[in-house]
């Protein structure tokens, strides 16, 4: 019986509440706030508490799913990547740059939400870079 | 077991501020006298009271509006 | 007292003990294992309070003739006594080393910001409750008053069960908090009163008064002087202390040991 405390920070939202995961013989079982976390001081929202659910939910995607004909069929990253490249080249030659958006999220880090920037507006040509929860 | 769990609740209620809502009375189905009395005497007892605290808080108990819809079946 | 846990785990009294331990810069909690004897080095106690009970209980569920060894406040002792009388601990696999014993040898973290009581900002003195009262001085407002004050301080509630999930003691698989022909998971905010109601009544014969809930509720809430109350409840009308025995009857289960009368129709003129 293998018991470990780790802690981490929860990955739901901008406020970065410290969490303690508990984890039986490999097992992610539970979740508990850090009480001495400067952020959260042992307070927790009801997503943080359910993180250990959320992290090995069934129904989280394992690989990307492109649309056809109605459905959602499974296929690889690179086919994925490229199916996404070809339609925003597609419809920025049609419509323009402008017709295009970027939505980043809290979920990611400020990195990755700088990228996206840079993405939408170095590469897209467009300045609509919204926040996902503005949806 | 009942009469604890009512006698705590009373008291629990009473120190959250809803005293006296609450009340436990054993009638046999023989004694209609009694249970005629007991609910006049609670009714009135209600009345002088007043209307719970609660009641009007919900704002479909104000107007003609209905309640929120919850999808139990999703839940 | 590291001395003392070394020796347990290597001579098998106890599998794994639970105890505190500096990781990162926090003192959290830790599981010591006979596999790592050395870091009980590290074996510190924490002003910051955890459940360590609550981890005992999930390693026990999976394993059920496991040895754990604890390190505990006289809180986690009644929790471990309420624990036991609920079978979801067995008394005979649970050793306790006392955290308050001065002489223990484990050393309290001198750069640990201690606890102090939140003294309450000037809003919640006008229209709440001040978490630092005694239910002697909640009852001396009147019940209009105190209804108002109580919804004030119910009305804050976010739904994140905090208070439920850390609870040493709360164990049950089907909360009624949870239920969905009871009081769903679904609508935000939760109703109220009756959502803090029902959890105060599910207390009765539980609450040890860690005051780990209050801790844990984000908005603040006055749940540690309410338990307290149910508490009171419990010793004047009943003299049930919770926890206070290990070998007492759970409290749904008090048989003739307790007779009452119904309150009369005008017993609060």
């Amino acid at each position: 019986m293998e018991c470990e405390l780790v802690p981490s920070v929860c990955s739901y939202c901008g406020t970065g509440c410290g969490v303690l995961f508990e984890v039986i013989d490999k097992e992610l079982a539970g979740t508990l706030p850090m009480k001495t976390h400067p952020v959260n001081e042992g307070k927790l929202c009801i997503k943080g508490w359910n993180l250990h659910e959320h992290i090995n939910s069934p129904l989280r995607l394992k690989q990307p799913l492109v649309r056809s004909f109605g459905r959602f069929l499974k296929t690889g990253w690179d086919e994925a990547i490229a199916i996404a490249a070809r339609r925003f080249r597609e419809i920025i030659d049609q419509y323009g740059p402008e017709s295009v958006g970027v939505l980043v999220s809290a979920k990611i880090t400020n990195e990755e939400n700088y990228l996206a920037m840079k993405l939408a507006r170095a590469v897209l040509g467009t300045n609509s870079v919204d926040h996902c929860a503005r949806l | 077991m009942t009469v604890k769990r009512v006698r705590f609740l009373q008291d629990l209620l009473e120190f959250t501020g809803l005293a006296a809502r609450l009340h436990l009375e054993w009638i046999s189905s023989a004694e209609a006298q009694k249970f005629a009395q007991v609910i006049t005497a609670f009714t009135e007892k209600i009345r002088k009271l007043g209307p719970s605290p609660l009641a009007g808080a919900a704002p479909w108990a104000q107007a003609s509006v209905a309640p929120p819809a919850v999808d139990r079946a999703a839940s | 007292m590291k001395a003392r846990v070394r020796r347990w785990l290597e001579e098998g009294t106890v599998d794994v003990f639970i105890g505190y331990r500096q990781v990162d810069g926090h003192p959290l909690p830790y599981c010591f294992t006979r596999e790592n004897l050395d870091a009980l080095d590290g074996l510190i106690n924490s002003p910051a309070r955890y459940a360590l009970e609550k981890i005992a209980t999930h390693l026990a569920s999976r394993q059920p003739d496991l040895k754990i060894g604890i390190l505990s406040l006289d809180t986690n002792r009644r929790a471990l006594n309420v624990l036991g009388i609920w079978n979801q601990i067995n008394p005979e696999n649970i050793t306790t080393v006392d955290a308050d014993d001065a002489a223990s040898g484990v050393a309290t973290p001198d750069d640990m910001r201690t606890f102090e009581p939140v003294v309450p900002g000037p809003y919640k003195q006008q229209v709440g409750i001040d978490n630092a009262m005694s239910p002697a001085d909640a009852e001396a407002f009147d019940q209009s008053e105190r209804f108002s004050r109580w919804m004030y301080e119910f009305e804050k509630c976010i739904k994140c069960y905090g208070c439920r999930n850390i609870c040493p003691v709360c164990f049950c698989r089907e909360c009624s908090l949870e239920h969905r022909d009871l009081i769903g998971t679904g609508p935000l905010p939760p109703d109220v009163p009756i959502f803090h109601l029902v959890r105060a009544v599910h207390m009765a014969g539980r609450c040890i008064d860690c005051g780990l809930c209050e801790e844990a509720c984000p908005a603040d809430i006055s749940l540690r002087l309410l338990y307290r109350k149910v508490n009171q409840i419990l010793d004047n009308v009943f003299e049930y202390q919770t926890g206070s025995d290990p070998g007492q009857p759970p409290f749904s289960l008090l048989g003739n040991q307790v007779t009452l009368e119904p309150k009369p129709l005008d017993a609060d003129k």
